[in-house]
């Protein structure tokens, strides 16, 4: 059978969450800086999810996993609803545009 | 770093493994793909392959309840949201900002030290004893199955007879049956009300364990609560502001 | 020596105390009646209105009854008593009642059986009227008809205080002195209402024209003050009343003060005119002067007698009885060594604490009499203070009419006979040679003003002094008789320049004037009585003359009676002698320059008329008054000193004068006995006689006929005539001794304050500003210079802190992620695993 473990679906996750935190780095566009962060939630999930199956916890992790689904979509419709209003305060969906919080 | 090259000495391995290196590594190309991209719609295509494969690997891990929900809710939910925002946001200009290459060659910097950090810390973890050292554990349900399956096989194997053989091969069956009929769904229902059905077996029963009802309830009441937020957010508001046009 | 008129009446004396009640009643009444007319008319034109005369018809009516009240409250008086104080006039008989008035007799006596009704009745009286403690003087419950009436009741109206011992009440005193004053000021004062109603009308009207103030805008307008002027008239009537009827020295002093004030109202009514509240400020301020001395008097007194009562209280002997004790004598129990005079209880004991008689040193009580007596030279215009009086002619006339005759200027000579038995023989002679200097001065001051009015005021001044000199050499019944007889002239006389004064449109100067008496004849005539009555004239031989030739006969006899006993003091009698020829002299003078010759202003004399009979009523009553005042009702008696009038006020004396008393003290002085005065009674009449009669025809030969020309006096006397029309250069005496010195004291004391204490003060301020100075160095360097650091720094790390936020997101993100990388490679690299 395989021999796929716990690690390998870590390493997935690690390199999920990193392409995440670097979308949300680089991203100009406010869009993207959200699918950065979907990454980052995804990457944890799969070690949720990998936790659930390789270690004793056994399904804490899944049902964990499943919340962070729903706030996944719920932060996603919040954040696009900022983001439309961002858009129409701006007139742009450029996050350096919004610099207000400069010191 | 080690196990790596220790998994291309073993090979591939297996059906379930052949799986695991595609999806694993479509969902890494998908996620990097996301990073690379400048184009914003042709980002929110390379998020579906990332996600799906993501689901994939849900699957692969038997978490087929959460997989299902990872397609519906991403794939199908999430990123069609983000899809909509890239209309409704993007107008010509605005659909391509570009990154300096400063930024991307920093950022990519940064990302390639955070990922050398954590696959260090990964690897450098021995996750068999830390299973061990988890007081309510039993044994981790991959290892449970493997227990089974190496059972049924060698049950197969030995059985000489055809009606030994035969009955093996409908254990063998109905092992698959039931692990094709998707146990966690049900499993997940019942750990909602505390009881946990992967736990039964182990010595520390948890029939006192909390269930996830009432989390569950909450969040599915925040749920409701984020999106009537947003939809308030999100309503079109006629602005008046003469010279810069309504873009909307 | 009984009168047949009088024995109809004749009978028992009836019970002293209710007599007394019944005479404090009515008098009371005519003494509070101006209060409520006072209290009434200030506040007139809440329910009349500015041209309504009703003001003056209440006054008039106020002090009218309670001239009727007076009255009434005399004659009750002589009806109970039997008129014994016009029977007792024979010199030596009053000496044998001095003789009988002995208190032991009356308390021993007043409690045996045989009198038992009478004592019953008696101490009702007493429960019936607890509060009011009244007492009588001088009981004699002799059998038979021959009773003595007592010589003075007395009583307490109401306690006010009581501190310790000292008693605070409002008291009462009523002897025959009180009766008559009560009678002759209610008497004068209702002339001189009636007068004033006339004399006051231009003040009826909403806007009076002051001629004689300047403002911008021309004269200056008031309302006129009709009503106020009449509140204030009773205000001084009130006062004047209380004062006479007062029963303790603390309550004369009262109304002393309210005397001061309300005379202070009416001098300045004018209160516009700059000269009027001068002249106001100057008599209250004057008076003050007095007053102090006065209030030492009090406190000397107080402290060694511990009592104010005039007359005793129950068993608690009052001031008469304490000084001159109770043996009838009028002698004070003097110590061997002439330094101490014992203190006597109401049996003629002395008085006794801790075993050792009580005594007030000598020296002390002369300095008590004189204190008191310095409040009457301040009231009564006397010798230092006696330069307020002519300015208060500033007021109306007919105040200045009250305040020469009955109210003001009679207080002082009042309350010095009143407090006669209290002088020792020093002060008498003090107060005759302060009244011997006051009628010289005032005299010769008279023989040369020309304002009609000033020349009254110097005239009162001088029978002022006259009053003082005969309370001084003992004359004290003398005294009194010319302050009655003054009063009538003098306010007729006044009343008659005010009637000049109207009658010629506010025109005073006597040069202006000349042959009036053709157009305003009463006034004339009238004012012909009161200078004939205030020089002292008189038919030779029979002996008849107007009421002012007997009360000054009385005068000048007792001061030659006086000099003759001391004959050091000649000059007590020479002066009095010389100035009343020259009494005679101005006021001749005045007549004649008024009245008589040919108008030397024509415009004046055209213009001039009669004062309607409101005005001319009170001038005939008065001359009928000042003319036989001093006669016999009868005329089986005398005049003058064997007169009613006289026999009345020296009837209530309190120190008999029966023989000559040689003063132990340092003075040395003997006072005359009445049968000395009498001895050369004739003489000293027939001297006066002539030197009025001098003067007088003097007057007429300058004024009259012109036989002598004044202005050639005049010239031969520049010096003289100067002096004296600066008024003996007492105002710039008392300019140069009084204000010049306390103007260079305060300049002094300014300089001092300006120099010494402001530099001071400058110091203290410069070196609290250099102190500050450095504190606030320090201030700004060292605290400020902190805290501005600590800010500062705070500010400055938080601008370098600033540039990390720079509010873009994803340089955030950055930050978490670099972050992480370099926690994590801290913790792996520090921390062996």
């Amino acid at each position: 059978m395989g021999e796929v473990g716990l690690e390998a679906y870590l390493f997935v996750g690690a390199v999920l969450f990193v392409c995440g935190v670097v979308c949300m780095a680089t991203k100009r566009n406010g869009i993207g800086v959200l699918m950065g962060v979907e990454l980052v939630l995804n990457g944890a999930n799969i070690n949720f999810v990998a936790f659930s199956r390789f270690t004793p916890l056994g399904l804490d992790g899944q049902a964990t996993a499943l919340f962070v689904v729903v706030l996944a979509a719920a932060e996603a419709a919040v954040a696009l609803a900022i983001a439309l209003n961002y858009y129409n305060n701006h007139l742009t969906i450029d996050v350096d545009r919004g610099n207000e919080l400069q010191g | 770093m080690t196990y790596l090259l220790e998994q291309a000495a073993n090979g591939i391995g297996g059906t379930d493994g052949l799986l695991f290196w595609v999806f694993a590594i479509l969902s890494c190309v998908g996620a990097v793909a996301v990073v690379a991209t400048q184009n914003i719609v042709r980002m929110a295509f390379w998020l579906v392959v990332s996600l799906g494969s993501v689901a994939a690997l849900f699957f692969l891990m038997h978490a087929d309840f959460l997989g299902a929900a990872q397609l519906l809710i991403y794939v199908g939910g999430t990123v069609v949201l983000l899809v909509f925002g890239v209309m409704l946001t993007a107008s010509g200009h605005t659909i391509k900002v570009q990154t300096s290459p400063a930024e991307t060659l920093l950022g990519g910097g940064v990302g390639l030290l955070l990922l050398c950090v954590l696959i260090f810390a990964i690897s450098t973890v021995n996750w068999a004893d830390i299973s061990q050292q988890i007081p309510a554990a039993g044994d981790s349900p991959a290892i449970v199955d493997a227990r089974e399956d190496a059972s049924l096989a060698e049950s197969l194997s030995v059985a000489t007879t055809p009606e030994a053989k035969a009955t093996a091969e409908k254990a063998l069956a109905a092992v698959e049956a039931r692990r094709q009929a998707g146990r966690t769904i049900r499993q997940l229902g019942l750990s909602f009300y505390g009881l946990r059905p992967d736990h039964m077996n182990s010595s520390a029963n948890a029939a006192s364990a909390p269930g996830y009802l009432l989390p569950f309830e909450i969040i599915s009441v925040h749920l409701l609560v984020v999106l009537i937020g947003a939809a308030y957010l999100a309503r079109a508001k006629r602005r008046v502001t003469p010279g810069s046009g309504t873009d909307l | 020596m009984d009168f047949d008129l009088f024995s109809v009446v004749q009978r028992s004396i009836m019970d002293p105390q209710s007599t007394g009640e019944v005479l404090r009643t009515l008098l009371t009444v005519a003494w509070l009646l101006p209060l409520c007319g006072f209290v009434a008319e200030i506040y007139w034109l809440r329910w009349s209105h500015r041209l309504s005369k009703s003001a003056a018809y209440s006054a008039v009516a106020c002090i009218g009854i309670g001239f009727l009240c007076s009255a009434s409250a005399l004659v009750y008086w002589g009806v109970q008593t039997n008129w014994q104080a016009l029977q007792a006039t024979e010199h030596g008989e009053h000496g044998e009642h001095a003789e009988h008035e002995h208190a032991e007799h009356e308390h021993a006596e007043l409690h045996q059986p045989a009198d038992a009704a009478k004592a019953e009745a008696a101490a009702h009286a007493v429960d019936k009227h607890e509060h009011q403690q009244a007492a009588v003087g001088e009981e004699h419950p002799h059998e038979g008809n021959h009773a003595v009436a007592p010589k003075f009741y007395s009583g307490s109206f109401y306690k006010l205080a009581q501190f310790g011992s000292l008693i605070v009440s409002l008291d009462w005193y009523i002897d025959s002195l009180t009766l008559v004053m009560f009678t002759m000021v209610t008497f004068i004062a209702t002339c001189i209402h009636l007068f004033a109603i006339g004399y006051m009308k231009d003040e009826l009207t909403e806007e009076y024209e002051d001629h004689q103030v300047h403002t911008s805008h021309g004269h200056f307008t008031r309302p006129g003050r009709f009503h106020r002027f009449f509140a204030y008239l009773s205000l001084f009537c009130f006062s004047m009343l209380g004062l006479v009827l007062a029963g303790n020295i603390f309550q004369v002093f009262i109304f002393w003060e309210l005397v001061g004030i309300s005379s202070y109202l009416l001098i300045g009514f004018y209160i516009e005119r700059k000269s009027a509240s001068t002249a106001a400020n100057k008599a209250f301020i004057m008076n003050r002067v007095g007053d102090f001395g006065f209030l030492i008097g009090l406190m000397i007194l107080w402290t060694w007698c511990g009592t104010f009562q005039f007359a005793d209280v129950g068993a608690e002997p009052g001031l008469f009885t304490m000084i001159r004790g109770d043996n009838g004598n009028g002698v004070m129990d003097v110590s061997e060594d002439g330094q101490q005079v014992f203190l006597h209880d109401t049996h003629g004991h002395r008085l006794e604490t801790d075993g050792k008689p009580s005594s007030i040193g000598y020296l002390l009580l002369i300095a008590a009499g004189c204190g008191i007596f310095a409040g009457c030279i301040g009231k009564s215009a006397q010798f230092p203070l006696q330069t307020w009086l002519p300015d208060a002619m500033e007021g109306p006339t007919p105040v200045s009419a009250l305040v020469h005759s009955a109210t003001m200027v009679a207080a002082g000579v009042y309350l010095a006979a009143r407090f006669y038995p209290v002088f020792t023989p020093e002060v008498l002679l003090v107060i005759a040679y302060i009244g011997c200097i006051t009628l010289f001065v005032a005299a010769t001051i008279a023989l040369v003003a020309t304002d009609i009015k000033r020349v009254l005021a110097y005239s009162t001044i001088s029978q002022l002094g006259y009053m003082m000199l005969a309370i001084g050499v003992a004359g004290w019944g003398a005294g009194l008789f010319h302050l009655v007889t003054h009063a009538f002239f003098k306010s007729l006389m006044f009343l008659c320049s005010g009637s000049v004064i109207a009658g010629c449109h506010h025109v005073q100067e006597m040069p202006q004037m000349g042959g009036l008496r053709r157009k305003m004849p009463i006034t004339a005539y009238t004012m012909l009585v009161g200078v004939i009555a205030i020089s002292g004239l008189a038919l030779p031989i029979v002996n008849i003359g107007f009421s002012g030739f007997y009360s000054k006969d009385a005068i000048v006899a007792s001061a030659l009676a006086y000099s003759n006993a001391n004959s050091v003091h000649m000059l007590l009698f020479v002066t009095p002698l010389v100035t009343a020829g020259i009494t005679a002299f101005y006021m001749f003078r005045l007549w004649f320059l008024t009245f008589y010759g040919e108008p030397r202003d024509q415009h004046v004399y055209d213009h001039c008329h009669e004062s309607p009979l409101v005005m001319t009523g009170p001038l005939m009553a008065l001359s009928v008054l000042a003319a036989t005042c001093a006669w016999s009702w009868c005329l089986t008696s005398g005049s003058g000193e064997e007169g009613p009038l006289y026999r009345l006020i020296s009837f209530s004396a309190t120190v008999p004068a029966d023989a000559a008393i040689t003063s132990v003290g340092p003075a040395h002085v003997t006072l005359p006995s009445h049968h000395d005065v009498h001895d050369v009674h004739g003489q000293a009449g027939v001297l006066a006689l002539l030197a009025a009669v001098a003067g007088s025809v003097f007057a007429y030969l300058m004024y009259g006929v012109r036989i002598i020309n004044p202005a050639d006096i005049r010239r031969q006397f520049p010096g003289t005539y100067d002096f004296l029309v600066d008024k003996w250069r007492f105002d710039v005496l008392y300019d140069a001794m009084f204000v010049r010195p306390v103007h260079i004291v305060s300049a002094w004391c300014a300089g001092f304050d300006k120099k010494v204490l402001d530099g001071i003060l400058h110091a203290s301020a410069s070196i609290t500003m250099v102190v500050s100075r450095w504190d606030r160095l320090f201030d700004e360097n060292m605290v400020d210079g902190l805290v501005n650091m600590v800010g500062n720094v705070t500010r400055s790390i938080g601008y370098s802190l600033r540039v990390v936020q720079t509010g873009r997101l994803r340089q955030y993100v950055m930050w978490i992620a670099v972050g992480v990388v370099v926690l994590f490679g801290v913790l792996f690299t520090s921390m062996p695993r």
